[in-house]
């Protein structure tokens, strides 16, 4: 239990939402443990990892939620956006149906999940250049529109994946800090009181975090 | 959020659709009413108990009731007239099979070990021992019972503790209800079945979609290709056309849960089952490849896997349907029934935050597959299919089962994390039939234990309600 592993500062919980097949798990593996497949299975219900990474020489243990892309699991998944405080809504840049579908997921996280959430749109699949069907400044300026923060990553290259972590993570340490909230290190589950407090600016922490990682 | 499901899934069921190759509802109600005299289920059920060799598809279609309004009291007495005849079968079944054992026990050629008569008599450690032993033996009485006109019950008993490869197809379509047990009347049965389901699949699999079935094409060829990344077999173009046929056709006939990310992994083991029945005996499965049988033997492959299919999920399908109610009280069902048989293991989850759902929806939503080689899978299902109708409930009491197995290994976790990701990633690449066989027989000696308190299951099932 005293492992290094065990040690952090702050436990974030995020989520990983989107349509099937856009890629949320190959993002989770790519994160958690630089791996990647190509023909990896459908993930059924929720699936979880976690990786700490550092930020202003905390340690931010990240706690991630991989859910299922298909509607059908909804009324099961819904239950995991309790206590999360970041979500990374992924769509695929080469199917655009799964960029139209972006609005419904933040309904489904403005029924569900903690107001205050920290939501970063992610477009994934930027590998396939010659297959894009979504404009990278479309999907910026939709996510400026909305209060997102917005990054296009590839979970086979590993383009961009650890930033897209490391930047809604800092973000969300940022408003955490700032109210001088602290989770105890105790605790391995972030109680969803805890992160009530949670008061988000979109308009100045968000496009801090937008400089940094949407070019 | 309880009630607002409801209210999304009654509005749901009113939806009236007509099903494809679904009689429509106006004429099941006409042919009720020419039955005036039933009065109870079972005399329905018995009255028509033949129907499935036959000629209907159908067994308990939630969608068949769209246009009939059933009360909730109608409803509540037929389905315990249901659990009671139920329950009086499983009960002589067992003292049946207490009897059949002491015979067979005492019998001339009994090898002890192998025989181990009616659903489930655990003697897993000898017979896991006589295993190699018993092979030729258990394939000799498999072949006698098949080849003569069958009783299904005790190919049941035969079937729990694991079917020989050989005669795996055969046993599992007649286990399944696909095939009927009067041998006379198998081939025309398999013929027209065959036959039915491949003007299914023209009638509606090859047509224009609506937008409903798009999207349900739409997420079975997302899930189809990725389902097996491992495994060459399904890499090959034609398997996963065959699958997403199978897939496709048991959605539209089933529209009160459609497809559900999942289903298809429950597929696969009839598939390789029935697929294995053209192989050679040494051929692995995982390295054949498909065109090359004839396209006969691809057209009876994919139509037998999509008949046995149907009729496995007849059973779970409130599993798949909308919140998956099925799963959510199989969930808190496996909670109490941890609660009661383990409660250090119980309290453990529950200090770490580990909350049940977590990690045993996949379990029952996938039945196991996911956590399993396919190998095992396979075995597992002999016990299941043999299980017949009782399998929604044993299904509870292996996940049960399967749980308690890793308990030494779930105590040594000290926090959610490490409890949470070995609960996802259990180590059973290694585990052969014995594993399962210890399993099945630690699951029945669960359902023993419980069968004198039916109502240990019902205390969360009142709550929930």
């Amino acid at each position: 239990m005293s492992s290094k592993d065990d040690e952090y500062d702050y436990l974030f919980k995020v989520v990983l939402i989107g349509d099937s097949g856009v890629g949320k798990s190959n993002l989770l593996s790519r994160f958690t443990r630089n791996e990647f497949n190509l023909e990896s299975k459908s993930t059924i219900g929720v699936e979880f990892a976690t990786r700490s990474i550092q930020v202003d020489g905390k340690t931010i243990k990240a706690q991630i939620w991989d859910t299922a892309g298909q509607e059908r699991y909804r009324a099961i998944t819904a239950a995991y956006y309790r206590g999360a405080v970041g979500a990374l809504l992924v769509y695929d840049i080469a199917k655009h149906l799964t960029y139209e579908n972006v609005e419904r997921w933040l309904r489904e996280l403005r029924d569900h999940a903690d107001q205050n959430i920290v939501i970063m749109l992610v477009g994934n699949k930027s590998d396939l250049r010659h297959l894009r069907a979504v404009l990278t400044e479309e999907a910026k300026s939709f996510a400026e529109r909305n209060g997102l923060s917005f990054i296009e990553t590839s979970a086979l290259d590993s383009t961009n994946v650890d930033m897209a972590f490391q930047n809604i993570l800092t973000e969300i340490y940022r408003i955490v800090s700032q109210k001088q909230i602290r989770d105890p290190p105790e605790g391995d589950v972030i109680r969803p009181e805890r992160v009530e407090p949670i008061n988000i600016q979109p308009s100045t922490t968000s496009d801090g975090v937008r400089k940094q990682c949407c070019q | 959020m309880e009630s607002e499901h409801h209210e999304k899934s009654s509005f749901w069921k009113k939806n009236v659709k007509s099903v494809a190759g679904r009689p429509s509802p106006k004429r099941d109600a006409k042919d009720v009413k020419k039955n005036p005299g039933s009065t109870s289920f079972q005399d329905f059920q018995a009255s028509v108990s033949d129907a499935w060799d036959l000629d209907d598809d159908e067994f308990c279609v939630i969608s068949g009731l769209e246009n009939t309004k059933i009360s909730k009291k109608v409803a509540h007495s037929a389905a315990l007239n249901v659990l009671n005849s139920h329950r009086n079968t499983t009960e002589s079944d067992s003292s049946l099979d207490k009897k059949s054992s002491k015979k067979t026990n005492n019998g001339p050629e009994t090898n002890k070990t192998s025989r181990i008569p009616g659903p489930g008599r655990p003697k897993p450690i000898l017979r896991i021992n006589s295993d190699q032993e018993s092979v030729e033996n258990r394939l000799e009485r498999f072949q006698i019972l098949l080849e003569n006109s069958t009783d299904l019950h005790e190919l049941c008993g035969l079937s729990w503790s694991g079917v020989p490869a050989k005669v795996r197809g055969i046993t599992w379509r007649l286990l399944s209800g696909y095939l009927p047990m009067n041998m006379e009347r198998r081939n025309q049965v398999l013929e027209r079945k065959r036959k039915d389901y491949w003007s299914l699949v023209e009638k509606y699999y090859y047509v224009e979609h609506d937008e409903t079935n798009r999207d349900i094409q739409h997420q079975i060829n997302i899930d189809v290709p990725r389902m097996n990344p491992s495994i060459p077999l399904f890499q090959q173009k034609t398997v996963q056309v065959m699958f997403e046929r199978i897939l496709f056709i048991w959605s539209i006939r089933h529209p009160a849960s459609g497809y559900v990310q999942g289903i298809n992994d429950l597929v696969t083991p009839f598939y390789i089952v029935f697929l294995q029945e053209y192989l050679k005996d040494d051929e692995p499965f995982e390295k054949c490849f498909v065109d090359q049988l004839s396209e006969e033997q691809r057209r009876i492959v994919e139509a037998d896997s999509f008949w046995c299919l149907s009729k496995f999920l007849d059973s779970i399908q409130d599993n798949y349907v909308f919140a998956q109610i099925g799963i959510q009280k199989k969930v808190l069902q496996l909670e109490e029934l941890i609660k009661r048989v383990d409660e250090t293991l119980h309290k453990h989850l529950k200090e770490h935050n580990v909350s049940y759902l977590q990690f045993s929806f996949r379990w029952l939503n996938n039945l196991l597959t996911r956590e399993l080689p396919l190998r095992c899978t396979i075995r597992l299902w002999d016990t299941y299919l043999a299980e017949n109708d009782c399998f929604a409930t044993f299904q509870l009491y292996v996940c049960a089962a399967f749980l308690l197995y890793w308990k030494d290994q779930l105590m040594q976790q000290h926090d959610f994390q490490g409890l949470l990701m070995l609960l996802q990633n259990l180590p059973t690449q290694a585990w052969t039939s014995s594993e399962i066989s210890l399993m099945v027989a630690e699951a029945y000696k669960l359902k023993v234990i419980f069968a004198d308190a039916p109502n240990h299951l019902l205390s969360n099932n009142s709550s929930d309600n």
